[in-house]
Formats: structure tokens, C-alpha cells, sequence
């Protein structure tokens, strides 16, 4: 039967017009022309990448499916798609793809809760998706269909614009804000300002990436990360000379997670609250002019303040602000504040309800905060991996109405919260939600662990991050109840590419993606980092440690909690511990429990979680690497890995210095590697292994990642230039965080060449040979 | 009072008669098996298994989507058409029909399950995923029925099933369909081509 255009369907049209009214002008404007647009696309009007930042900034994301093959446990096959649709990261733009919804400072009603889970019933796959920045996602959403979700989502109060694209993303707060014990005051309307007012704002449509923005209540607590963010605002309040009490913010800029990471830098120790709008404008228009544009790894905010210094940072942007027209709007806002002061909807309680249910009276201990309004409190529902079903979704809708007032919100952990419930309600709040199977203990703990689309939807997955986080979940719900305090509240956070979107740099225990060449086959890999700081608004941040197979985690972590127990000292924190032991001894601990099993030995370690396609070459359409040949390269790469691990523990003692020169070598022994699969008579010297991997590798782009680009190259080149210069410690530790990426980029260079050239009986590619390579001696 | 409705994207679904043997991580493997040369256009497989009362595995097509749905608490499997159809309603309805009951008697058949899946075929669940296309009210039962009636007796027999409505206005417009018989999918199968 023939399918129809799904853009101009009867439903689509429906919407269009029982909604027009309903929805904010400018809001339905945006979405109008986001329709012509989907239509002038299909005609071939508008051009793909045009159409990519457009579809883009409206939050519509592409998703990952397999280049085009899927593996089938036996061959990989190619998929007849209709019209040109392809898969893989090269995703045609009309493939069904990912819509993230915008919700700032995490706030959301029970009426919006239930549209969202009509649109994922009727538009995605009735699961709604909440993410480590307080959004909600949907996938596998047709483009077509996507107008009609706006329209849906506006007569309710939500834009999904800039909730991707290079724009302000979502502006997220903490989720107890205005019942937070130790908050100087509640930042929940000055974070709904900040959004509105930056929303389409024209000063934020120049930029070259993303810019993000979270707010938080104090200093010390964990919740609104401010120290990962390219702009943070911590409350704060100054005593006036007439003894009243004045509100504004201490304002940081250009933290930052992804594959480097960055703390945020003090701008200013206060900025008054009716100044925060101009402060926060000046500051976007700074990086909009003078932010990188062209190399999209260098573009953020965190680059700009580090290549200038804090010091002419501010400078500059102090100079635009006193330039800035007045805008009514920077002190319009205050008056509104009140509107975000929450009610509670039954009277306040006296206690948690004793009962006779163990079970409860341990979700009381791990999911309930005690509000600074007395007899209140706030309730977290852990959702697995951040996923809740349409159903459940309106079950918890109704379930809000019948104990808060619509004071709902999502947490960066993948959660959701219901606050002002009552004490005396708790009980009976919990025998609601056990009918909807979200009762579940364990909130912000070692079950609890946050995970990014990884593979599964995301283009730039390495390794599977929520099958690794489902796994690791299920086990360890298993023990969770026994479990010593000191290991039950740790955190653990997974990515599956070095882009940390999963945030595992601020987790105890942190894991990202990279894939690992054993015996000539690729091998899903983690990088485990460990002893991150979640509490001090994602304080300091863990150093990766090593590379452990997927399959071979769950072993390791019980290990290394088992050694954590038995060896720390009493009151020792995990990150304490993870210091006075140092990495060397943890991951040699580890090692009989990390070790991958030869192919023909054990085949499970070659698929990754939740897949049932062997995680190597064959899915690319090619046979078996090398085999048992090991090549110079390997050697080369290994020693690297060994040199930067030795930097690592240089950098431990405090000696900087010497781990960043460690830093450096490690990087030259990696490049020295790669050419030798061209000239293994390459000289130690390391002008000469620059000068030739700079010919055969980066001239010729064959080190460069199809996503990455030249960035990771350009680390060693940076490295390079620099060596030798006296380094503080913060310009110290990112040379060793580079040196791990270029490392691990020298890796996959590695395994893409293996995987795309024709070998020989010696195990030489074709092209090396023909470059007059000769078979390693190893 | 009837009237006329452009039934579209239409969801069925059929129960397992043994959900307790059910393994998903089977199905998962078996669902990615189809990718390759299935007539339809499928490009993914998605695993929710840590949810409850949804989706537990999903084969996600370009125009279609099957799954091994626990939606409304009970295992089966739910297909669901996503883009609009062109014919008549009935055309459509029995359509959707025979693509639920082939796609479950191939895994009836499939040889990657511990325990094989063993489908009800005697009890259907119907459902119009758009609420602009069909509001869950007794008017779109009204317009609904005679067409649906004409397919499930061709199917399972004049006057030989049941048709309930699900009045809940915050679910999508959906029916529980009864035989009074035991019918085997292949029974059914044969009847509607
Ligand atoms: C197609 C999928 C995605 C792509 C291509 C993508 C890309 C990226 C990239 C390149 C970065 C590094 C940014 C930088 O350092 O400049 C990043 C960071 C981040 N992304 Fe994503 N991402 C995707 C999905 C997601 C999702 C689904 C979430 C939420 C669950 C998310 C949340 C974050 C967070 C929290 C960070 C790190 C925080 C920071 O920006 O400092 N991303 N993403
Ligand atoms: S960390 Fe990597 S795999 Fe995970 S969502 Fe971000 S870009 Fe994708």
C-alpha cells in the first residue's frame, strides 16, 4: 500500500489549525517557517547543511543508524531505503532522527508532562528520554511530523528552539531550587529570565558553537554544575552600607566538559541581580565576535577565555557592556519573580510516616530531601537511564496533581522531582508510584547512573554507554541493599565518546568510549576516569586511568569497590583513597580481571553490551585485521600508552613538570608508531618523527577522524611547539588530557587504516608496501 | 451520529499466550536478524527492557514499527503503521491486520528462540495512534465500527468476536477485540489474504 506525505497529512493539519491560537506568535512564526522549510528541502531547495543548522536550532537531531549495513550475527548487508535515505553517521536529513524539548531550569507542569507523552506515543516510540542538561528527548521521530509536535508543545508552553545548533541551549538550574536548605536564595526565576530573554535573541544567532548556561542556588552542593558550564551563575548576596541585603551572582565563564576539560574562571564575585542580563548579553556578544568560527573544535567559549586570559576576558567584555543600549528588559523580569515562588497543594506534614515497610523507610533514606519549608519534602523518582514510558508518564502526571502543585522538574542525573509533597503524604505518594513501577531506591547513588545515548542513537558513539550502564545497573541492584555506605553513594556516569556528554569526568567512577586493537581485532573499550567531584558544583574534575574491554567492567568495579573497602582509611573518601593510591597500583590490581581473552578463546568480548553484532571490522564490510602479525605500530602505540600512564603518575605526586614532559614523549612514541607502518627506520629524534608524521599523516589527513577533524592532531603539533616552556598546572594537565586524545586518536588511526586497506600474506597493506615498507621483525 | 474518518496510522496488536517465556534479549537478537532482508524498510532495534507498561524491544522501521510491547501491563506483539495510507478504511484495517499476524507467525517460526513465542490469535488489541485523526469517543467508535466489524468477520467469522471499547479519554482511540472461537493465525492469515 502506497504511503502518503506525511507533512501535509489531514493530522498535521489538524493541529495546525486547532492550535494556531493557542500558540505564542513569535513561537508559531518560528514553526510556520520551519515547515516551509521541510518543504522547500523535499523539493530540493534548500541545501544540506543550511537545512542542518536550521533543523538544528529547532532541536531536531540526526541519529545514528549503521552506515547503510546492518549485521545480521553472520554478514552485514546493505539496506534498500527509500529515495536516497542512507544510515550510518552520514544519515540522510529525512531519516528518522532525535527531537530534544527544551525544558529551562528543568521545570515542567503535569499538562506538559502529558503532551509530551501523547507525542511520544504518537510520534516516537512511547519513551521519553530525559537528559544530563534537564531535557526530554524523543527518537525516531520523522521530520515531517515535527510541526505538528511544535505547534503541540507551544499551546503548552514549550519552544524547542536553540535546544541544539549553535545557539544558548537549555539554561539549567538545580532542581531543589526555592527548597533547598543551603541556597542563598531561589534562582528559579532568574534562570526562566535568562532563558527568555536570550531566546531568538539576536545578539546569541552568531555564534560558532554551543553555549551553555546553568544556574545554581550555592557554592558547596552539587546541583546546578555551574564549573562545567560556559557561563555559571552561583547566587549570592551582599550586604548594602543601609544594611539591606542586595541579591546578585558570582559569574564564571568558559568551564567546561568534552574532550578537554576546563574549569570555569571567576569573572566577577558579584554582579547585582538587576545587572545580570546585561552582564550575561556583553559576555555572548564578546564570544559572538571574537569566538572561533571556522575550526568548530576551538569554538567554544572555554578556548576564547583561555587563549585570552580572564583578565583581558573581562576586559573586553566589561568594554562591550558599557557600549550596550538599555534594554527595560534587564530589570523588567525582577518584578515577576514572586510568579516563581511554589505553593504547596496540601497542608505540611509532621515527619515521615512510620510504618512497618523496610523498603519504603529505605527509599525515604536515598530518594527524599526535607525541603527548608517545614513538613515538606522532595520526592526523587529515579528513572532507569532516564527513560519513562508514555504510560508512566501519565500515571506520574496524575499522581503530581494529587499531591503538588505542578512543581515538577528533571535533573541532570536523568530523573525527575516532585516537590512541596507533604511528609504525611509520603507514604501514600509511594505506594502510588510502586502501581507505576517507579518506587525505585537508590537515587543519586551507585545504581543510579547516568548514561549517554551513546551508540545506541548517537552519531559519534564509540562504545555502547547504556548497554555498559544497564549492565552495570542490574548487577549492582543486586547487592545495592548490603551494600557498604561508602561504595552505595558513589556515582557512576558513562559516555560513549570522549565528548562527555554523560559527564564522567564529575563522577567517582566515569567511563568513555574508545575501541581497542587486540590480536588484530577491534575491541570495545572503555577509558575508566576516576575520582571526579559531582559535590562543589561539579568541582574537580577525575583523570582517566586506562583502557578496560566493556565486556570486562562489571568485574573490574567489583574489584576495585572491593579494594576501596578493604583498603581505605576509616572516613576516607573514594577520591582520597584513589589519590593515596595512585593509579599504577589501581589499575595493576585490576589487571587479572582486565585482561581480554583471545578471539577463538572468548568471541563475547568482541560484541559490545547490548549488540549482537561482533564489535569489529566486519561491520564496515571487511574481513580480519593483521591476525597475529603485530606490527611496529603497535609497539609504538603501546609504549605511548605506557609513557602517558608514567605522566599520569608524575602528575599525581605534583611534579607537573615532568608529567607534562612525559606528556609530550608519549605523543611522539605514538607518532613515531604510525610511521612506521611507512618507514620503520624513523629516527628517535623528535623533529624527525614530527616532520615525517607530519607528511604521511596529517598533510595527506590520514590521521585525521571523519569528526574530530585535525583537532586531535593539532594537540601533538601545539605539544610540540611548546615543549619545553614551563607550564602551570592547569596548562600542565590539559597538555596530559591532549596526549591521552592524541593517543587514542593514533589508535583509531591505526585500526582505520587496518580496516580500510588490503593486506598481504605479511600483513602490509597494499598502499604501505607500496610506499616501501618492510614487514616488522617484532 | 457516524461519519465519514480517514482511518490512519493504525496500531494492532496480539497477545503472547505464554509472556512468561518471553526473553528479551532473544527477540532483540532475533528483531536485528530481520533488518537485513525484510520487504520493509526497518533501520533499528531498540532495547527497553529497564521500562515498564511500553515498549520492551522495538524493530523500528521507516514506515513501520514491531515490537514486543507490554503496554496496558500485557506481552504481545504491537505493530504500528506511522505514515498515512491511501485506500479505503477497510483496505487499510485489514492491511494493518495481516501485517501483525504475518510478522507474529514468522516468529511463531523463527528459529532463535530458547522457548518459541506462541500468539493468541483469538484476542486483538486495535488502536488509532493520532488523536487528531480519531479522538477516543463514542462518535469515533461510531465511525470505526462497521468498517472493522467487516474485517474481523472476515477473520474470525460473522457474529464470531466481540468488540469492546477502552472509554479512557487519555488514551488514544483503542478496542478490544474477542473471538469467540479459537482461531490459529494461520487460520486468520488465510482468511484475510
Ligand atoms: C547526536 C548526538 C550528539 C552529538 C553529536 C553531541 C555532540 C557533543 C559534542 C561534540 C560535545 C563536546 C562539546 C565541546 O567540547 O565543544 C558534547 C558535549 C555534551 N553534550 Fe552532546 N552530543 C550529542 C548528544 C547529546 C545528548 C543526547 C546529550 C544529553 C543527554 C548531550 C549532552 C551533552 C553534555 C552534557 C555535554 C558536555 C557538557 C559541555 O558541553 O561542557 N549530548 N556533545
Ligand atoms: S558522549 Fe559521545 S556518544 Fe555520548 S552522546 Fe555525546 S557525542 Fe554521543
Amino acid at each position: 500500500m502506497k504511503a502518503l506525505d506525511l507533512v501535509s497529512s489531514p493530522a498535521a493539519a489538524y493541529w495546525k489549525q486547532l492550535l494556531s491560537d493557542r500558540v505564542n506568535p513569535k513561537w508559531r512564526e518560528d514553526i510556520d517557517n520551519f515547515e516551509t522549510d521541510i518543504v522547500l528541502k523535499k523539493r530540493g531547495k534548500i541545501e544540506d547543511k543550511l537545512f542542518a543548522e536550521t533543523r538544528l536550532r529547532m532541536g531536531a537531531y540526526g541519529q545514528r543508524y549503521d552506515n547503510g549495513h546492518r549485521h545480521d550475527g553472520n554478514e552485514s548487508r546493505t539496506i534498500p531505503f527509500p529515495t536516497d535515505l542512507n544510515k550510518g553517521p552520514e544519515t540522510k536529513w529525512d531519516a528518522p532522527g532525535m527531537e530534544r524539548i527544551k525544558l529551562p531550569w528543568g521545570g515542567m507542569t503535569a499538562q506538559q508532562l502529558e503532551v509530551i507523552a501523547e507525542l511520544a506515543e504518537e510520534y516516537s516510540d512511547s519513551i521519553l528520554h530525559v537528559t544530563t542538561r534537564q531535557d526530554i528527548q524523543l527518537h525516531y521521530i520523522h521530520i515531517e511530523n515535527c510541526p505538528s509536535m511544535f505547534r503541540r508543545l507551544a499551546a503548552v508552553g514549550i519552544t524547542t528552539r536553540e535546544a541544539c545548533g549553535n545557539s544558548v541551549r537549555n539554561v539549567t538550574a538545580c532542581p531543589i531550587a526555592g527548597v533547598c536548605r543551603d541556597e542563598a536564595f531561589d534562582i528559579t526565576g532568574y534562570a526562566n529570565a535568562v532563558f527568555a530573554y536570550l531566546l531568538g535573541h539576536p545578539d546569541v544567532q552568531d555564534f560558532g558553537r554551543k553555549f551553555k548556561i546553568a544556574l545554581s542556588g550555592c557554592k558547596h552542593n552539587p546541583c546546578g554544575l555551574t564549573n562545567i558550564h560556559d557561563l555559571g551563575l552561583i547566587a549570592a548576596v551582599r550586604r548594602q552600607p543601609d544594611g539591606s541585603i542586595k541579591r546578585g551572582f558570582e559569574f564564571y565563564v568558559g568551564g567546561g566538559l568534552g574532550a578537554v576539560t576546563y574549569d570555569a574562571k571567576l569573572f566577577t564575585d558579584f554582579v547585582a541581580e538587576d545587572e545580570v542580563l546585561a552582564l550575561t548579553q556583553a559576555t555572548c556578544r564578546v564570544f559572538a565576535r571574537l569566538g572561533e568560527k571556522k575550526k568548530r573544535h576551538r569554538a567554544r567559549i572555554k578556548f576564547l577565555v583561555a587563549d585570552m586570559g580572564i583578565d583581558k576576558f573581562r576586559e573586553a567584555v566589561l568594554e562591550e557592556r558599557a557600549k550596550l543600549p538599555a534594554d527595560p528588559r534587564w530589570t523588567d523580569f525582577l518584578a515577576t519573580l514572586p510568579k516563581f515562588d511554589e505553593k504547596a497543594a496540601r497542608p505540611a506534614g509532621k515527619g515521615i510516616p512510620k510504618t512497618n515497610d523496610a523498603a519504603f523507610d529505605f527509599w525515604c533514606l536515598t530518594n527524599v530531601y526535607p525541603q527548608k519549608q517545614d513538613g515538606f519534602a522532595t520526592v526523587t523518582v529515579t528513572l532507569p537511564m532516564g527513560d519513562i514510558t508514555s504510560n508512566q508518564a501519565r500515571g506520574l502526571a496524575s499522581i503530581a496533581r494529587k499531591y503538588i502543585q505542578d512543581t515538577m522538574r528533571t535533573t541532570v542525573e536523568q530523573n525527575i522531582v516532585l516537590r512541596f509533597v507533604s511528609e504525611s503524604d509520603l507514604y501514600d505518594l509511594y505506594k502510588d508510584l510502586a502501581t507505576i513501577d517507579l518506587h525505585q531506591a537508590g537515587a543519586a547513588s551507585i545504581v543510579d547512573i547516568t548514561a549517554c545515548p551513546g551508540t545506541d542513537t548517537c552519531k559519534l558513539g564509540v562504545s555502547s554507554s547504556r548497554g555498559l550502564a544497564a549492565e552495570l545497573r542490574t548487577r549492582l541492584a543486586t547487592k545495592f541493599v548490603q551494600m557498604d555506605e561508602a561504595v552505595r553513594n558513589l556515582r557512576i556516569k558513562v559516555s560513549g565518546c570522549f565528548n562527555s556528554c554523560g559527564q564522567q569526568h564529575i563522577a567517582d567512577i566515569g567511563f568513555f568510549g574508545i575501541s581497542r586493537n587486540v590480536g588484530g581485532y577491534i575491541v570495545p573499550h572503555f577509558q575508566m576516569v576516576l575520582g571526579g567531584q559531582f559535590a562543589n558544583n561539579g568541582g574537580t574534575y577525575g583523570l582517566a586511568v586506562g583502557g578496560i574491554a566493556s565486556k570486562a567492567i562489571p568485574a573490574a568495579i567489583d574489584k576495585l569497590l572491593d579494594l576501596y573497602l578493604t583498603r581505605k582509611n576509616k572516613g576516607e573518601t573514594f577520591r582520597a583513597w584513589v589519590e593515596r593510591t595512585g593509579k599504577a597500583v589501581i589499575m595493576q590490581s585490576l589487571g587479572d580481571v582486565t585482561a581480554v581473552p583471545a578471539y577463538d578463546a572468548d568471541k563475547s568480548f568482541y560484541t559490545d553490551w547490548g549488540s549482537v553484532r561482533e564489535y569489529n571490522v566486519k561491520d564496515k564490510g571487511i574481513g580480519e585485521c593483521a591476525g597475529e602479525v603485530v606490527s611496529l605500530t603497535d609497539f609504538g602505540l603501546k609504549a605511548a600508552d605506557r609513557e602517558v600512564f608514567e605522566a599520569q603518575l608524575k602528575f599525581d605526586t605534583g611534579d607537573w613538570q615532568t608529567g607534562a614532559a612525559l606528556a609530550y614523549k608519549a605523543m611522539v612514541y605514538a607518532a613515531q608508531g604510525l610511521v612506521k607502518m611507512y618507514n620503520i627506520d624513523v629516527p628517535d629524534d623528535p623533529e624527525k618523527v614530527m616532520a615525517e608524521w607530519k607528511e604521511r599523516f596529517y598533510d595527506t589527513q590520514k590521521f585525521f577522524d571523519p569528526f574530530a577533524g585535525p583537532r586531535f592532531a593539532q594537540f601533538y603539533i601545539h605539544a610540540h611547539e611548546q615543549r619545553g616552556a614551563q607550564l602551570d598546572k592547569e596548562k600542565a594537565s590539559r597538555l596530559l588530557q591532549e596526549a591521552l586524545l592524541f593517543i587514542e586518536a593514533a589508535h583509531s588511526c591505526n585500526l582505520r587504516l587496518s580496516m580500510g586497506i588490503e593486506k598481504g600474506k605479511d600483513g602490509i597493506a597494499a598502499d604501505i608496501k607500496a610506499a616501501g615498507a618492510k614487514p616488522a621483525k617484532a | 451520529m457516524a461519519y465519514a474518518m480517514d482511518l490512519q496510522y493504525l496500531n494492532w496488536k496480539v497477545y503472547l499466550e505464554n509472556p512468561a517465556e518471553a526473553e528479551p534479549h532473544e527477540w532483540f537478537k532475533v528483531l536485528n536478524g530481520w533488518i537485513p532482508d525484510s520487504p520493509e524498510v526497518f533501520v533499528d532495534v531498540a532495547d527497553y527492557q529497564h521500562v515498564q507498561d511500553g515498549p520492551v524491544v522495538i524493530l523500528v522501521g521507516h514506515y513501520l514499527n514491531l515490537s514486543l510491547d507490554h503496554t496496558g501491563r500485557r506481552l504481545g506483539l504491537l505493530y504500528d503503521y506511522k505514515h498515512p495510507m491511501e485506500g479505503s478504511n477497510e483496505e487499510k484495517l485489514k492491511s494493518g491486520l495481516l501485517g501483525l499476524l504475518r510478522a507474529a507467525k514468522r516468529l511463531e517460526d523463527e528459529s532463535g528462540f530458547g522457548k518459541k513465542p506462541k500468539f493468541k490469535a483469538g484476542e486483538l488489541r486495535f488502536i488509532v495512534n493520532s488523536r487528531a485523526v480519531a479522538p477516543n469517543s463514542a462518535e469515533t467508535l461510531d465511525a470505526v465500527k462497521p468498517e472493522l466489524a467487516k474485517v474481523l468477520a472476515r477473520a474470525f467469522g460473522e457474529g464470531a468476536f466481540a468488540i469492546e471499547h477502552i472509554a479512557d479519554p487519555r488514551q488514544r482511540f483503542m478496542v478490544q477485540v474477542k473471538a469467540t472461537g479459537n482461531p490459529s493465525l494461520a487460520d486468520l492469515i488465510q482468511r484475510l489474504a
